[in-house]
């Protein structure tokens, strides 16, 4: 099978993740104001399909990896189900006993949960193996990566929609600042890095 | 265990990433399959026997257990 390289993979989810953030600002508020039954679900559900290419798209790198990068993604996806699930029981638990009161909202956290646990887990094993990407060589620096997210936040805090305004608009111009000041950061400290090392 | 691939590789002057393109692997897979972290499947290890024109007892050596 044709080999997927990372960075198609980070690419898409880039750009998946673009839209997300903006069915999540301009399309799913709308779904208060909707009286339509059969459009409140469908703008409901939007913000999960771009969620879902990004599952697929997993799947597809997943299937047409090599041994050992199938190997790092058992081992991470075997470790986020685990937390998932511990955390899902003991949520579920607490709640029962009335410890903590969780509504059906707590579900959003789910997949972000999963995904951090898989994206360290397997960040974690592929040191193990020499390396923090197995296609190291081939994915997109980290610095672009975090100025990308970073400028497409604050481009979407300054066209932000009617109604989104005070403590939520400056949280997102917040987040899309401090993403895109780690990525200066981050290119920083790697010019430094390759300065030292070709004076 | 212990293996030939990276004189064997440099001996016929291949990148890693040239040999990785070779088997379909990624260079990350090779580098780790070199220095010992991974030992590779019976299907990898024909493969890379085969393109180094040798046997896998050739290449692969068992190491101390």
């Amino acid at each position: 099978m044709r080999r997927f390289s990372q960075k198609q993979y980070e690419w898409r989810v880039l750009a998946a993740m673009g839209v997300y953030s903006a069915f999540l600002l301009y399309i799913w508020p709308m779904v208060r104001n909707t009286g339509s039954y059969p459009l409140k679900v469908l703008l409901g559900v939007a913000p999960a399909l771009p969620v879902i290419y990004v599952l697929g798209q997993l799947a597809r790198r997943i299937r047409a990896s090599d041994e050992l990068e199938q190997r790092t993604h058992l081992i991470a996806l075997g470790v986020a189900m685990g937390v998932v699930g511990a955390l899902s029981l003991a949520g579920g638990f607490l709640s029962i006993s009335g410890v903590v009161k969780l509504d059906g909202s707590i579900l959003i956290w789910v997949f972000p949960v999963m995904m951090f646990s898989y994206g360290a887990t397997r960040w974690r094993v592929l040191r193990n193996y020499g390396g923090p990407s197995c296609d190291d060589e081939l994915s997109i620096w980290p610095w672009l990566r975090f100025l990308l997210v970073g400028g497409v936040v604050l481009l979407m805090a300054a066209l932000h929609p009617q109604g989104l305004e005070g403590y939520r608009l400056g949280f997102i111009y917040g987040t899309g600042a401090g993403i895109f000041l780690v990525g200066l950061v981050v290119a920083l400290r790697q010019w430094l890095k390759r300065r030292a090392r070709h004076p | 265990m212990n293996n030939l691939m990276r004189e064997l590789r440099s001996e016929r002057g291949w990148s890693q990433a040239d040999l990785a393109q070779q088997l379909d692997v990624s260079r990350q897979t090779v580098n780790a399959i070199e220095t010992g972290k991974y030992d590779p499947s019976l299907p990898l290890a024909f493969k890379i026997a085969r393109l180094f024109g040798m046997t896998i007892e050739m290449i692969f050596v068992p190491g101390e257990e």
